[in-house]
């Protein structure tokens, strides 16, 4: 009876990570076919209405970044008129608040909404929701700290606006810091999978692109309807992803809205970050798995993908479960179709890899991005998905503890910005463009 | 446990998986000891002035062009061909 047992868990779990395995196929393949299609350019003299747009920054001790990134807001493209900058200075220690004022002082767009210790430092969605109620654009974007985007970001993430029907966009994430070490180098092919392919087929699929807490936005109305970003979510961005998507709304990816990032430089780092996603999307799944299931906004299609995307960071767990329950499974002896079963195990894990992205939809992001030599590193983020078991693992089973013990807390789990990236903006003009 | 293994194909299976390995991270190795790839993707800047400077561009081409004058030359005619209105 236990054999029978550990045979259909074996088989169960073999079954879905293969299912994984096609999903990602399917996503390159889908990428791979509009590959040749010209970029479209964002003009707005073509539109009948020059949208406002608020840009809200949460920032909590950014001092190291923030400056940067506020340069770069004045050297937007768009229309200074119809533009509102707001930083949310939660409360931050160090020269956050006085940074963001001397530019507030210079630029009559950027305003500064500091908030005190009593209000403030209760997680980027509180710091979020506090700005929310004093925006005044039609569309609300939000952007880290640490990030840095490219001129006319605002022209390409609100023209997908234009459909009534979307009520989010998100950007693209690329590493800034990516020469740094290998954490950084790894990091960065993570998110050419992440965003490059994984991203933008499900916009091309029309699934459910997600909408991931930086470099994207939504309709202010929506947003405000939706009561803003639930402070009780460790990924908010997820939550607020489903809650879009079930209120019978889209979200667009756009490709050619590109926003630098500074990526964690240390495992630690890396950990910690990890720990955070991996948690709040497991949130999420309860949260959100019935409502997904039963909600009639969504085509079969969407609540397929949905499904996928709710349980991504169950995977590593289930790749723990199958490994262990195939040992017993061998020694116990192995039924006739289990060297089937070990090849397909074997095959899917080998895919399975790089924050759930396969090894060739790393490596075809990376050919499509012009990378030279990037995509030889592809093999390394076994490491990283090695290390995502435990990350994960520990993260449900604290989610668990969590709901049993009845806690619940969420503070500012943010990660350290050093400012490396900062050098890396300096010398940008003086890379050759050969991608 | 299932089957025999024999010497030979425990070697066999000893090299396969050093193989295996070997040229799994080669490419990495040779990539992390000797960095080539340029670094960070450069983000596209002047997506919207590149494309007013190619409008620009064609435009001002087309002022040479003979299909033009002979546009111009068939507005000429009709306009020749119109009646006088002017008392």
């Amino acid at each position: 009876m236990i054999i029978e047992i550990l045979e259909a868990s074996f088989l169960v779990l073999t079954g879905l990570m293969i299912a994984y395995l096609v999903r990602h196929y399917i996503f390159t393949l889908a990428v791979l076919k509009d590959a040749g299609k010209k970029k479209e350019a964002a003009i707005l003299e073509n539109r009948v209405h020059v949208l406002s747009v608020s840009i809200l920054i949460p920032a909590f001790n950014e001092e190291m970044v923030i400056g940067r990134l506020l340069q770069r807001m004045c050297e937007l493209t768009y229309p200074a008129d119809r533009l509102q900058i707001l930083v949310v200075d939660d409360a931050s220690t160090d020269g956050t608040g006085e940074i963001a004022e001397e530019f507030s002082r210079l630029h009559g767009q950027i305003e500064v909404l500091h908030r005190s210790e009593a209000e403030g430092r209760r997680g980027k969605a509180s710091a979020l929701n506090a700005g929310l109620n004093i925006v005044k654009g039609e569309i609300v974007l939000c952007f880290d700290a640490d990030y840095y985007p490219q001129r006319d970001i605002v022209e390409q993430l609100s023209k997908v606006f234009e459909d009534p029907r979307v009520g989010a966009v998100q950007g693209r994430v690329t590493v800034l810091n990516e020469p740094e070490n290998i954490v950084t180098r790894l990091v960065a092919l993570e998110r050419i999978g992440g965003y490059r392919i994984d991203q933008q087929a499900r916009d091309r699929l029309r699934l459910i692109p997600q909408f991931g807490g930086t470099v994207g936005g939504f309709r202010t109305d929506l947003l405000k309807s939706l009561g803003g970003w639930d402070e009780s979510m460790l990924a908010e961005d997820t939550d607020l992803t489903f809650r879009v998507y079930l209120s019978g709304y889209k979200i667009r990816y756009s490709n050619e809205a590109e926003c630098y990032e500074e990526a964690v430089e240390s495992w630690r780092a890396y950990w910690k970050q990890r720990y955070r996603w991996a948690r709040g999307h497991m949130q999420c799944a309860f949260k959100h798995l019935f409502q997904v299931l039963k909600s009639e906004n969504l085509r079969f299609r969407e609540r397929v993908d949905a499904l996928f995307l709710l349980n991504v960071y169950f995977m590593p767990v289930f790749v723990l479960f199958s490994w262990i329950i195939s040992i017993p499974l061998f020694l116990l002896g192995p039924p006739p179709w289990l060297s089937l079963g070990w090849a397909a195990g074997i095959f899917s894990i080998y895919s399975f890899v790089g924050n759930f992205a396969p090894f060739f939809e790393v490596g075809i992001g990376a050919y499509l991005d012009g990378r030279t030599r990037a995509h030889w590193l592809v093999s390394l983020l076994v490491f990283a998905f090695l290390y995502n078991i435990p990350i994960c693992t520990k993260a449900l089973v604290d989610l668990f503890i969590s709901k049993v013990a009845g806690r619940r807390s969420v503070l500012w789990d943010k990660t350290i910005h050093s400012g490396n990236g900062n050098s890396y903006i300096a010398n940008q003009n003086k890379i050759p463009k050969r991608y | 446990m299932p089957g025999d293994f024999t010497q030979l194909s425990f070697i066999t299976l000893f090299f396969g998986v050093v193989t295996f390995i070997l040229v799994m991270f080669l490419p990495a190795f040779l990539e992390l000891r000797k960095p080539k790839d340029a670094g960070p993707r450069r983000i596209e800047e002047n997506v919207v002035s590149s494309k007013y400077q190619v409008q620009l561009a064609s435009i001002e081409r087309s002022e040479d062009t003979e299909a033009d004058l002979a546009v111009i030359k068939k507005v000429a005619n009709i306009l020749s061909a119109l009646p006088n209105l002017e008392p």
